[in-house]
């Protein structure tokens, strides 16, 4: 085991629903990420990225197999922890489509809401948040409600959210499928960036093949299983 | 620290205060229910303490003139007067009069005493016009609620009564001002009948002497002697019933009371839940749009605690909103009311409690919905 790994799986199977219903989604996975890595994730539409993400992300449950986050074993055929949660909220950062920030919160209790429940204290998450708005730009923005910035602004807050847990991964579900070309650029370099300068593992689901040339790896899910290319 | 709760609350702040405000008035109405059943238990209780006897001697088997027809001789108060533990007795009369007034009648609760007896049931400290009755006839003292002025004349039976004292705060059980008249007016006009009749009924061999009854006698005891004793030897030589006051107070209390409390209690209860109806409903609704959200929140990690904190705050902070609406809107329309109204301090306490149980209650639903939430709703799987 390389104290390098972020994401290891083996033989990870997911399937919906049973008889009519049933769905095959995931069929005996086996893959490693590393560290540092800035992964792209590939597939038509309905092939089964967000659901693999979402149990990379402790969140939906695999039907069986073995996952490592780090160095720790979270599943084995069950969670091996009762709060898969807190695994969430200590290891892992989110990015979607949408940025999906709390309407009712100002920019900069966004990023501090999470930090707080895991016991940071205030004067410290702030001080981290506000280095992330300036490292992305918006710092005169930390008292506005984001309904008063713009798509990319906000999705670049999102970002900075993502990353107030100092997260080991960060999982990116399409997070410029919302942005033009420029933006999406934009943004791409900055997991890019991310991932070296933090040494996170980032996992991004991207439709647009002009990202890819920024993405150290191409995963990509092929009849059902994980495949690099 | 970031208090989601208030944050939301912000948020959303004219329609929190509006609910706030809507639920406020049904909680004011609440105190206000609360404070007429204060108000009718302070009433029943005027008369009593006003009169300030120690024994009260009714017909026998009955509970007295405050809850059922009472009808003793007037002389009894010799007969009562003679006992050794006995200070003073007189009797009494009470009968519900209509004044007229100029548009309508006026339900008043009369009194009637004697004059040269040596109980004078007209408390003093609350005459505020005038004197109390000299006369043995045609002389009335009324309340101040019954809008008449001194020297007014107010015509009840067929003679003309003159207002000679005003007095205020004096009221009946049931809320009905109170008014004075001598025991010989009242004997007049609750026991002797029309002229017509008088003939009818000599022509059938009747005779009426009912014109010397009175409703009760009222007494005081010697210092030393003790109440429930006396009340005890007395009820055995009279064949009457005999009640101490604070027994009477019981009768008149209970009487009077307990219908309107169940009544009230009833309202109360039912305001309650309606409140706390409402309080759940605009909670859930809320909770509702905000369920992307807490999907959200979830699924970034942030654990259950923070997010039904947030919800029970909301409807904590909702209920207690409401409360003090209640509490200024009370205030502002309770002597509009033609009834006695006594808002007290224990009754909005006890209102606070049944708020705050009712709040916790009312976030039951939008709790739920939270634990049940799915963390990757908003992103569609
Ligand atoms: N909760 C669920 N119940 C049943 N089937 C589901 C559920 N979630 C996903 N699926 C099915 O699993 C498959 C993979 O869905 P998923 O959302 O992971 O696809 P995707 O690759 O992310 O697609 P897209 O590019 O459109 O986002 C689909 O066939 C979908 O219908
Ligand atoms: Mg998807």
């Amino acid at each position: 085991m390389s104290n390098n790994q972020a994401i290891k799986v083996e033989n990870l199977n997911k399937a919906f629903g049973s008889g009519d219903a049933f769905v095959d989604v995931i069929h005996d996975a086996n893959f490693t990420i590393n560290k540092g890595e800035l992964v792209a994730l590939i597939a038509p539409s309905g092939a089964g990225k967000t659901t693999l993400l979402m149990m990379l992300g402790c969140v939906d449950k695999p039907n069986s197999g073995t996952i490592y986050l780090g160095d720790e074993k979270v599943f084995q055929d069950k969670w091996l922890t009762k709060e898969t949660r807190k695994i969430r909220r200590e290891k892992i950062g989110f990015i979607f489509q949408a940025h999906y920030l709390i309407p009712f919160l100002n920019i900069i209790d966004n990023l501090t809401l999470l930090p707080q429940a895991n016991g940071v204290k205030d004067r410290e998450s702030k001080q981290k948040a506000r280095e992330l708005l300036e490292y992305f730009d918006i710092a005169e923005k930390e008292n506005a409600m984001p309904s008063q910035l713009s798509g990319g602004q906000n999705q670049r807050v999102a970002i900075a959210r993502a990353l107030m847990n100092n997260p080991e991964i960060i999982l990116a579900d399409e997070p410029t499928a919302a942005l033009d070309m420029d933006r999406s650029t934009n943004v791409v370099k900055m997991l890019k960036k991310i991932a070296i300068e933090q040494d996170v593992a980032i996992v991004m689901v991207t439709h647009d093949d002009r990202m890819l040339e920024y993405c150290d790896k191409i995963m990509k899910i092929e009849n059902k299983t994980v495949v690099f290319i | 620290m970031i208090h989601l709760a208030k944050e939301d609350i912000r948020h959303t702040l004219g329609k929190f205060l509006v609910t706030a405000m809507g639920v406020g008035m049904l909680l004011g109405i609440v105190l206000i229910m609360m404070g007429v059943y204060r108000g009718m238990i302070s009433d029943a209780e005027v008369l009593l303490d006003d009169l300030n006897v120690d024994l009260w001697v009714v017909q026998g088997n009955t509970l007295g003139p405050f809850a059922e027809s009472s009808r003793v001789h007037e002389d009894l108060k010799y007969t009562v007067k003679s006992i050794t533990a006995i200070d003073k007795s007189e009797a009494i009369t009470f009968q519900n009069l209509q004044l007229p007034l100029a548009d309508r009648k006026l339900a008043v609760f009369a009194i009637g005493y004697d004059i040269y007896g040596e109980i004078n049931p007209i408390n003093l400290d609350r005459l505020v016009e005038g004197r109390v009755l000299e006369n043995d006839h045609y002389e009335i003292v009324v309340s101040d609620k019954t809008s008449y002025k001194l020297d007014d004349k107010i015509k009840l039976g067929r003679n003309f009564y003159k207002v000679v004292g005003i007095t205020h705060g004096t009221v009946a059980s049931g809320g009905d001002p109170l008014v004075y008249i001598s025991l010989k007016d009242a004997q007049e006009l609750q026991f002797t009948y029309t002229n017509k009749r008088i003939q009818i009924d000599r022509a059938r061999g009747i005779i009426n002497k009912d014109s010397h009854l009175v409703n009760a006698i009222i007494a005081t005891i010697k210092p030393a002697y003790n109440i429930d004793e006396v009340a005890q030897d007395m009820e055995k030589w009279l064949h009457k019933s005999v009640y101490t006051r604070a027994e009477q107070k019981v009768v008149l209390t209970r009487n009077v009371v307990e219908k309107a409390s169940k009544q009230i209690g009833l309202f109360t209860v039912i305001l309650v839940a309606v409140a706390t109806i409402i309080i759940a409903l605009i909670i859930y609704t809320m909770t509702l749009e905000k369920m992307k959200e807490i999907s959200i929140m979830k699924l970034i990690g942030l654990p259950n605690s923070t997010i039904i904190k947030m919800i029970v705050e909301e409807t904590l902070t909702l209920g207690l909103l409401a409360f003090i609406f209640g509490n200024i809107f009370s205030h502002l329309i309770y002597d509009k009311f033609p009834k006695n109204v006594l808002l007290e301090i224990r009754d909005a306490w006890l209102l606070f409690g049944i708020v705050i149980v009712a709040s916790i209650f009312a976030s039951f639903i939008g709790v739920k919905k939270v634990i049940n939430a799915d963390p990757t709703a908003a992103i569609g799987g």
